[in-house]
């Protein structure tokens, strides 16, 4: 086995069975399981990180497990997995990192660590798999993972939401299992490779399509995302920013957007119904008192945005939509981030009862601020970008209609996020004792996705380059 | 490194070098800034003297590229650019009211940075990546500027006003861009645009939004008179009154004669937004009772002449609009260092709480006449030239309903001021005034300068023309129309008319408001009809923004709230409820009843066998 290959199984094998020496590691002393779950993350994101050098190679590395019937174990690296991968891994790796003391208040931290490393290391095989049928298993393994998180306090309430969670996921996911199982007995292999630009049919991409929808919550599945902020703020911001809600947008892209050749009256129904989400979760976040909902919200508004850029069906809006994801999970990420200092530090969820925060927590307001930014889509921040892009795509499509409910949802992310801001910072003070600014670990992982943020504005060139590699080598069918 | 760089560049640098620095250093900020300005201003002149070649690099992805390129016009512009925001700093080196000097100087050069890269940008992408990325500073220039809850609201507003017409722009952007298949402005224009079909006029209508919204025309002006009140005079003088104007001309222009074609519904739509503006705030100029608030509605009003000339689309009346503009940011920029000095003095704004201040304050006197003189077009001052310039060109068109009502505009302009002089500088000094001095050089400095411009572009007005306008048009392939010389015809003679009446017309305000000339326009303001709608104005009636906010986005949200709740309630209440209910009647037949399930066995075999046969 060549380094690659190795780096690529390590980037799967180490978190997936890593997550469960933690319990182990937890018995020895907490200090020692909190660097295990940290190191484990880091080593996922470098081996991830380090793929980057055999893709922009123009090379491929491939792990193959035989199983019987065409179920092999198929691992592959290619620009897209790389890609999304690091991402993912990164965000996760900062979100370790805030946990450190953000959770240590809480009972149940070493279920949470195990967990955690576990969603990562099944993200990347979700990611890394070139089988539907391992895709699906992988899958199945983050909703399990979502589930025991996002139930994490264990009151009758919480356990409710992550039932809801999971079983939304899973509905959807056995619709995907159909699709699947069409697909199998259509071209007799679920290998993703083999099947690069066929054609798919109709019914079995719906199928398809509603596990993707169930999975980003996005209409009409949308709403177990916003319950889902029962959790701890930093598994929202894993589960609902930066990775879980991504998984829904990856498949989406590896199945139709570089496997399947899709039909055009299905990219056009994505496109419709990416709108409509775009717009109603909009209008909730409007309306929504509670911190985490309404960011909630947002990314379901958001994730609208990704849909768009991959189902205009042209490469400038595929470019947009990749750079969407990366903008959005590291700005979206440290959005939730922030939320979780406030909320700790205010101990309440109710915008209505913040205002004026900025002048005891500064840190926080500014890199809020930040996040919002790039969110929004202003420049200098990397999230202009990906936003232009995403409407150049859309413009070229030509579809009018499309067009103007995204322009509506873009200038209501303006309205919510500046009305958030205005309410929590700045606003007039509702009875609150001026709390004081998070602890070093969890401001410093908030500025630092701020900042990078910033930076991936003023370093476009590098990361829209490897957009427009990947589009022109892999996509399909896109003009 | 190529000098096109410096005025972007630079100022950005220094701005973050600003950040490091201690809030209590004394003079080391206010230096640091004016070196800034001095030399981005330096190197601009630089530019406009001695063309430098364009940049251009990949940018985004292989097909975007980020170009700069300074043609006659964008070099004329940088050039304003620079000279307002040395005049800023300068104006603000002692100036207490600008609120924390590090994020002022912060703001101020920021935005030079980012305006100048506005106006050299030759790719669309590029000039929108500097346009939008002023929303930044804009904020955190109104909402720094004091410390009050009302100055983050307006803060907000001005934020979302922008954000939303940005928006506009963006999207006009990439169908332009589409359209045209390149993204460069001076490749459309090699082949421009015309507004045949949907999506082109589409695409036009949604820049034309973004350029007049910069530029603070009706109905995307609502948030300026309240930063009046709300932040520092030293702000307005700069961003509404200076830069916001010049970048949203600039680009109006560029729009609607460089990358379009535009036909005659388009010209009709132009002007009447531009006579629209000018009518409308100036009618809210004339009533307002403070002297920054009442300068900022004169910021919008003066668009409205702008936007006429433009939209004329003669080579005059273009030629007047570009004028105008430079023309407007010197003089508005003086008034408002004006009001600045008198706030600092006197330690109001408020025009019934000042008066006779022109012994007191002598040069800052000067300095008003002047300006206040060139905003009414009063020969020979540079207003005057470009305002007759506007005129000549709206009466080629032929529609001269938009003649009367720039004149009417210009009529009431010099009333407003008339008051405004009056009730600041001249009649009764109060009692607790009668300490106050001069302010300091550093304020008279650029007031005096910008002044001196007023005056300097009104003597010769064929300086600036030839200079700046003429080869301006010419970069943007418009035939050369004979701009300058003072011609005392007709147009001339109606000025002097308007001049009389508005005096005739402070004559008698003075009358009824019994002598106080801060109530001269309470004839005006309380005449029947009109005293209702202004009273609806004060309500903020006709504030498209707050119409918004407070009835429809609240109305729209909540639909859509609902909206979502119905979807949560198929995905969560309405499933479970019908597996509740499907449990519930199952578990009915399950009693233990041996017969019953022998009934609903057989039962089911017979409806599968028939279904079965059926179905063959």
């Amino acid at each position: 086995m060549d380094l690659p290959v190795k780096m690529l199984t390590m980037a799967v094998a180490v978190p997936v069975f890593g997550a469960f020496l933690v319990p182990f590691a937890a018995r020895i002393s907490t200090p020692v399981r909190n660097a295990l779950a940290v190191l484990l993350g880091l080593f996922t994101f470098l081996a991830a990180a380090s793929l980057f050098t055999t893709v922009l190679g123009g090379q491929t590395s491939t792990w193959m497990l035989s199983f019987p019937r065409g179920f092999d174990l198929i691992l592959h690296a290619d620009l897209l997995s790389v890609f999304m991968a690091s991402v993912s891994a990164f965000v996760s790796l900062i979100i370790l990192i805030y946990s450190l003391d953000y959770i240590s208040h809480y009972e149940g931290q070493t279920e949470y660590y195990a967990m955690v490393v576990l969603f990562l290391g099944s993200m990347m095989g979700l990611v890394f798999s070139a089988n539907l049928l391992w895709m699906y298993v992988f899958w199945e393994m983050t909703g399990f993972c979502s589930w025991r998180l996002v139930g994490f306090f264990r009151s009758d309430k919480d356990v409710a939401k992550a039932n809801k969670t999971i079983l939304v996921t899973v509905f959807g996911a056995l619709c995907m299992l159909v699709g699947i199982i069409m697909v199998y007995f259509h071209y007799g292999t679920l290998d993703l490779r083999a099947l690069h630009g066929q054609p798919i049919s109709l019914l079995a991409a719906a199928f398809i399509l509603a596990g993707i929808l169930s999975k980003s919550a996005t209409l009409p599945f949308s709403t177990w995302l916003p319950d889902a902020g029962v959790a701890p703020s930093t598994v929202t911001s894993l589960l609902h920013a930066a990775v879980l809600v991504k998984i829904g947008v990856y498949a989406y892209a590896r199945i139709f957007g570089v496997t399947f050749a899709a039909p055009d009256a299905f990219s056009n129904a994505v496109l419709y119904i990416a709108g409509a989400s775009a717009l109603v979760s909009a209008g909730a976040a409007l309306i929504e008192t509670d911190i985490k909902r309404i960011i909630a919200y947002s990314t379901v508004s958001q994730i609208a945005f990704i849909f768009l850029g991959l189902a205009s069906g042209n490469k400038t809006a595929f470019v947009g939509a990749l750079l969407y994801i990366l903008m959005h999970s590291i700005a979206k990420g440290g959005l939730f981030l922030c939320a979780g200092i406030i909320e700790q530090n205010t101990h309440t969820k109710d915008i209505t009862r913040m205002g004026g925060l900025f002048a005891s927590m500064p840190l926080t307001g500014v890199a809020f601020a930040l996040c919002s930014l790039s969110v929004m889509g202003i420049p200098p921040f990397g999230g202009f970008f990906s936003k232009y892009l995403v409407f150049s795509g859309a413009a070229q499509n030509g579809n009018l209609v499309v067009l103007l409910m995204f322009l509506a949802g873009a200038v209501m992310t303006l309205l919510y996020l500046v009305r958030l801001f205005y309410k929590i910072f700045l606003g007039e003070p509702a009875g609150h004792d001026c709390p004081k600014e998070g602890s070093y670990t969890m401001v410093a992982s908030v500025l630092a996705l701020a900042v990078i943020g910033l930076a991936l504005g003023f370093l476009i060139y590098y990361p829209s380059a490897y957009a427009e590699l990947l589009t022109n080598t892999l996509g399909v069918n896109l003009q | 490194m190529n000098l096109i760089f410096i005025p972007i560049v630079l100022p950005i640098i220094a701005a973050l070098a600003l950040l490091l620095m201690c809030e209590k250093t004394k003079y080391l900020k206010e230096l640091l800034a004016i070196g800034t300005s001095a030399v981005a201003l330096l190197a601009a002149a630089n530019i406009f003297l001695l063309p430098v070649q364009a940049v251009s690099y990949a940018w985004l992805g292989t097909g975007i590229t980020f170009t700069l390129r300074a043609d006659n016009l964008s070099a004329f512009l940088l050039l304003a650019v620079s000279l307002f925001s040395l005049a800023i700093s300068v104006y603000s080196f002692s100036n207490p009211n600008k609120g924390p000097a590090k994020w002022f100087f912060f703001n101020l050069l920021m935005t030079q940075g980012f305006a100048a890269g506005a106006a050299l940008a030759d790719n669309l992408l590029a000039m929108l990546f500097f346009w939008e990325g002023l929303l930044v500073f804009l904020y955190t220039f109104i909402a720094l500027s004091q410390t009050t809850y009302a100055a983050k609201r307006t803060a907000m507003k001005a934020f979302l006003i922008n954000g939303v017409t940005d928006l506009c722009l963006l999207a006009g952007i990439t169908i332009t861009a589409y359209i045209a298949g390149t993204m460069s402005m001076s490749e459309i224009a090699q082949n421009k645009l015309t507004l045949d079909y949907g999506w082109s006029m589409f695409a036009y209508v949604l820049l034309l939004i973004g350029a007049v919204s910069k530029a603070g025309a009706f109905p995307f002006h609502t948030w300026i008179p309240d930063a009046a009140t709300d932040s520092s005079a030293a702000f307005m003088a700069y961003v509404p009154a200076a830069i916001d104007k010049l970048l949203g001309i600039y680009f109006l222009a560029r729009a609607s004669i460089y990358l379009f074609t535009l036909n005659g519904t388009m010209q009709l739509v132009l002007m009447t937004l531009g006579a629209v503006t000018i009518l409308v705030a100036v009618m809210m100029a004339f009533v307002q009772k403070d002297y920054k608030r009442l300068l900022s509605y004169h910021a919008v009003s003066q668009t409205g002449y702008m936007i006429l000339g433009i939209g004329t689309l003669n080579p005059i009346g273009i030629a007047g609009g570009l004028f105008h503009m430079i023309n407007h940011a010197t003089y508005k920029s003086c008034l408002f260092m004006t009001a600045g000095s008198v706030e600092r003095q006197t330690g109001s704004s408020d025009l019934s709480k000042l008066g006779g201040l022109w012994s007191a304050m002598p040069v800052t006197v000067l300095c008003f006449v002047i300006a206040a003189a060139a905003i009414s077009g009063i020969a020979p001052l540079n207003g005057f030239f470009s305002k007759e310039l506007v005129y000549k060109g709206t009466l080629d068109t032929g529609y001269t309903i938009f003649f009367l009502a720039a004149e009417l505009g210009s009529f009431l302009t010099l009333a407003s001021f008339l008051k405004l002089g009056h009730a600041v500088f001249f009649g009764e000094r109060p009692e607790n005034l009668k300490e106050t001095k001069e302010a300091p050089f550093s304020m008279l400095l650029p007031m005096l300068t910008l002044a001196g411009i007023c005056v300097a572009f009104g003597f010769g007005a064929r300086l600036p023309t030839n200079w700046f306008i003429s080869p301006a048009l010419a970069g943007m392939n418009i035939p050369h129309p004979l701009l300058s010389g003072f011609h005392p015809d007709k147009l001339y003679f109606v000025s002097v008319i308007v001049i009389l009446a508005a005096v005739a017309n402070h004559m008698i305000g003075l009358a009824i408001g019994g002598g106080k000339p801060s109530k001269s326009s309470d004839h005006i303001h309380y005449a029947p009809v009109l005293k209702e709608t202004y009273a609806m104005a004060e309500r903020r009636v006709f504030d498209l923004y707050e119409v918004l906010m407070d009835r429809a986005v609240p109305a729209v949200s909540l639909a859509l709230f609902k909206a979502d709740r119905f979807f949560d309630w198929a995905i969560d209440a309405a499933p479970s409820r019908l597996s509740g209910f499907f449990g519930g009647t199952s578990r009915r037949f399950h009693n233990g009843s041996y017969p019953l399930y022998m009934a609903l066995t057989l039962a089911c075999a017979a409806v599968y066998i028939l279904l079965a046969g059926g179905l063959k």
